[in-house]
Order: structure tokens, then sequence, then C-alpha cells
């Protein structure tokens, strides 16, 4: 089973990454949650969400270890930091993040600079599927054409295809950087 | 392959295609979706959505609803239902059937959003005045609530009586595949009003409550004899058995499993039905069992005291002792279930019973 964190501030699109990342799982009928933080929130403030998947039961939904960490800014950094697996992966929005990242010295930290990959590609909103591309493509789990098929439908489903050639670019663009 | 729904969302629809044709209710988080999903797809189907001015107004025209003899549908979350209690304790005198769902969230008062299991006594007990019980089924995941869904209708029809979903904030939230039940056509119940009086009269000064609680207490008996639902395993042969429902419950289950193959002697029980208490599971319990071991999402320990009772009923010559593991809110993790069943062993956790 994998346990992925996707945390950053509200509109950032971390509930969007963790929700790609869950529909191309159960694309593969394998067992799937997919877990917010809600309640009182605006604008700007913190969000997250938990995924696990796997062929075996979830016993647990909520965050417990993950292998995967997010980090879309500071704040997310330091909150999920201590959480991670040892031996785990942390995905940096390397724009954003801007702390001390190296205490810890048993996990992988890998930096992305999201947002000028989505400006580039001239899909501002698309940093969080770059960020998607590179988790895809780091758990080393599913298959890149079925991943970017999934997210397209899940797309689809929310009457939100107009974008699909962007995020396709964008995915292939946040899988080919790491 | 199942498609990911939300809880809320999942059991909004579920409700539909059981039948319901009515809700009104007044939003709280974390259960505001039922209601906002219900709102566009109850007219698609021909039934009512209101957005009552109170909780107590939604309930109210919940009672209206049943005694039209509609499936009838309100929700809320922890202050919502305190709210609710008058109505519902109407229903139960005026023995109507209607669902009630509460998305528990964690404190008292206004409390928090947090997801909790906090509100068991009041479910469990009858949170209304007067004397009497509500069925009350706790789903562990989102395809057990949709079961549910249909399950409680049943029941409530069964028994003309209310039956609640407790399912909890995280539940409502979260998402997971799913596979969605048929619709179901429901007529009009039989019972339902149609100009004069189809039931009892019920007033303040002309009924005989003595006759009454004979058939109020035959009632609650043959719910207690034939509708008590729960999943075990390992009873037969755990020196301790885990307690535990809903989310939580199934985090339970993870820590069995990883204890059992380190090679301690563990099972559980997971009620499905809170009320009525499943004493049944209890009988099935090793005669030399050393521990019951609720695991509860609250502060103080609720359904503990249930479980010290059935043990003390199935096994009246042992005194065996009742722990509880209570972790305020959230789902508590498979490793911090683990870590204090080895307080228990060590005695550092004293029983409560």
């Amino acid at each position: 089973m994998k346990e992925i964190v996707f945390s950053g501030f509200g509109g950032q699109g971390v509930l969007t990454s963790g929700l790609i990342v869950s529909d191309i799982a159960a694309s593969k009928d394998l067992k799937v949650t997919w877990m917010p933080s809600y309640g009182s929130a605006m604008r700007g403030g913190t969000a997250n969400c938990t995924v696990k998947y796997g062929e075996s039961k979830i016993y647990n939904p909520s965050l417990e270890e993950p292998d995967l960490l997010l980090a879309m800014n500071n704040p997310s950094f330091k909150a999920f930091i201590n959480r991670v697996k040892p031996g785990g992966v942390v995905l940096i929005n390397s724009e954003l993040v801007t702390c001390k990242t190296d205490d810890r010295e048993d996990v992988h930290i890998i930096s992305i600079p999201c947002n000028q990959i989505a400006n580039n590609l001239d899909h501002p909103k698309g940093a969080n599927i770059v960020m998607t591309g590179a988790i895809v493509k780091l758990m080393n789990d599913f298959d890149k054409n079925e991943a970017i098929s999934a997210m397209t439908k899940m797309f689809a489903k929310k009457g939100k295809n107009r974008f699909q050639e962007k995020n396709q670019l964008a995915f292939e663009a946040g899988f080919n950087f790491v | 392959m199942g498609e990911m729904w939300k809880g809320n969302h999942a059991i909004a629809e579920a409700a539909v295609r059981a039948g319901c044709r009515l809700y009104a209710g007044y939003p709280i988080t974390p259960s505001t979706e039922i209601m906002e999903y219900l709102s566009a797809r109850l007219p698609e189907v021909g039934g009512s959505f209101i957005q009552a001015e109170s909780e107590l107004a939604g309930i109210n025209m919940i009672i209206g609803g049943a005694a039209c003899g509609y499936r009838s549908l309100t929700a809320s979350s922890g202050p919502g239902i305190s709210l609710k209690q008058e109505g519902m304790s109407v229903l139960a005198d005026e023995e109507l059937s209607a669902v009630v769902i509460n998305v528990v969230r964690y404190g008292n008062g206004l409390g928090t959003l947090y997801s909790a299991q906090c509100d068991y006594h009041r479910e469990t007990k009858g949170g209304g005045n007067g004397d009497y019980r509500v069925i009350v089924l706790c789903p562990s995941s989102i395809q057990e609530a949709i079961e549910h869904v249909f399950l409680a209708y049943d029941l409530a029809e069964k028994y003309r009586m209310v039956a609640m979903i407790m399912t909890e904030g995280a539940l409502g939230q979260m998402m997971e595949p799913i596979e969605m039940p048929d619709f179901i056509e429901k007529k009009r119940m039989p019972w339902a009003l149609d100009g004069h009086y189809s039931y009892k009269k019920i007033g303040i000064f002309d009924r005989n409550s003595m006759k009454e609680a004979i058939d109020l207490n035959q009632k609650y008996n043959t719910i207690k004899e034939n509708e008590q639902r729960w999943e075990s395993d390992n009873l037969d042969k755990a020196d301790y058995v885990f307690v535990s429902y809903g989310l939580p419950g199934e985090s339970t289950k993870g820590a069995v499993e990883q204890l059992r193959d380190e090679g301690y002697q563990v099972g559980f029980i997971r009620p499905i039905t809170a009320w009525p208490y499943p004493e049944k599971a209890f009988n099935l319990i090793n005669p030399n069992v050393k521990g019951i071991i609720t695991v509860e999402s609250n502060a103080t320990g609720q359904m503990v005291d249930d479980a010290a009772l059935s043990i003390k009923k199935t096994k009246r010559d042992k005194n065996v002792p009742t722990y509880c593991l209570p972790y305020v809110y959230g789902i508590p993790a498979i490793k911090e279930i683990k870590k204090d069943f080895m307080k228990i062993l060590s005695g550092e956790i004293k029983e409560v019973y």
C-alpha cells in the first residue's frame, strides 16, 4: 500500500492533484482512498489531502506515514516533513519552499520549479499538474499513457476538458523532469 | 471499475435510489454536501428539497413527510442533531418512520469540525425527552454507508420508528471507488394520512400509557432479538477482544491483523448496529478471555459502557476487565492502537470496569 500527502495553500490545486492520482489508481481497479483536510479554511490558508492505494485493503484512510510528500509551500513542508517514512521522497515546489530543507538525511528531496515550468507552457494554473506528472513517475506504479488517460477522463467528467492539451503537456513536463 | 465518490454525495444519491422524496434540513459542516447534492437531485426525480429556516423546522417537515407516507430524510452534525431531538421524540411517539443522518463532528456546544464518535451516548440511548430508542447504523466505509441508507429505510418502516445513520466527518468528506445500487420504486406507505385517522389517536389526556409501555417494550425487544449486526473475527481464540465501530473500527481491524501476525491472540468485534448493541457477538468470545478493549474517537469513552455490560451479561461468572482507548477525535493510527495495547499488557493502562 502506498501513501502520498499533497499539501500547499488553498488554490494551488493540491486536492485536485490528489484526486488525479486517486482516479489513476481506481482506473487500475486498485483499492483507493482520498481524504481531504476540510472545515474552516480561507483562500491562501493551508490545504492537504492524503491518498492511499494498493492491492490490499486500506484499513486507515488518514495520514500515517507517507511514502511521498508533495509540499507546495513552506508551511506544508514544515507541517509534514517529520511524518515522511524513512527512505521516502519529498517533492518540493522550489520557488515557494524557501525554508531549510536538509534537516532529515533519511529522505530524498526533489525540487521542481513547477510554476516556472507551467508558465513556460502558457498554463500558469497547471503547476499542480506538473507535480502530478512528477509524482506518477516517482511512484513508478502507473504507465504514463494510462495515467494521462485517467486524468483526461476525470477532467472530462467535471466538464473541464477544454484544458486537456495543456494539462497533458504539463503532466509530461513534470514526468520528464524527474 | 468503481467510480470515486465522496461519502456525503454517495449517501445522498443512495437516498434518491432508495426512494427518498423529501429532504428538509439546515446546513452544517461536515454534513452539508448531502443537502447540497439533494438540492439539485431531488427535483430531477419529482421529489422535494427544502432548506428549512432551522434544524427544528427541518425535522418537523420530516414528520409531515413521514405522516404522508413518503421516504423522508434529514441530515446534520453534532449540535444540529441536538436541535432535532424534539422532533425525533415526536416521530418515536407517533410511530412514524424516517431516516436521520448524523455526520458526527467532535465537541461539546458548538464543538469543532473534526471527525469523531462523540455522539454515541446520545444516539444510542434516545437523545430527546421520553423513553424511546432509535435504530443506529454505523458504517465504516462509503460502500457500507450506501447499503445502510437502504437498510435504514427498511428497518424504519418495518418497526415504524426513526433509523439513524451515525457516520463520521471523515467518512462524509473522503472519497473511494464504489458501486451504486439500482433504483427501487417505493409506493406511499399504506398507513399514510388519507383524510381520516388511519392509526391510533395520540393525545396527552386520552392515552393508556401503561398499555403503550408494554407494546413499546415488545417492539424494542423484538428489535434487540432480530436486528443486531456486527462483523467479528477470531473471538473463540482471542485473549483480548477489541471492539470498535466506524472508521476507527477499520483501523482497529488493521491493528488486530498486525498483532496476530506478531503472535498475539487477539480478535475484534465491529458493531454495525450501535443500537441494538450486538450483545450476541459477545457470546462467541473465548470463555477464558483476559480483556475487552474498546477503541473510540471521543474523549471520555462512551461505548465502553455497552461493551462492559455485554461481557457481564454473556460471561456472568467471570469478571472480565474492560479497557477503553479513547483517541478524542480523528481516526487512530494502527501503530498508536498497537502501542496502547502494549500498555494494557504491561498494566500501564488500567481497566475502566
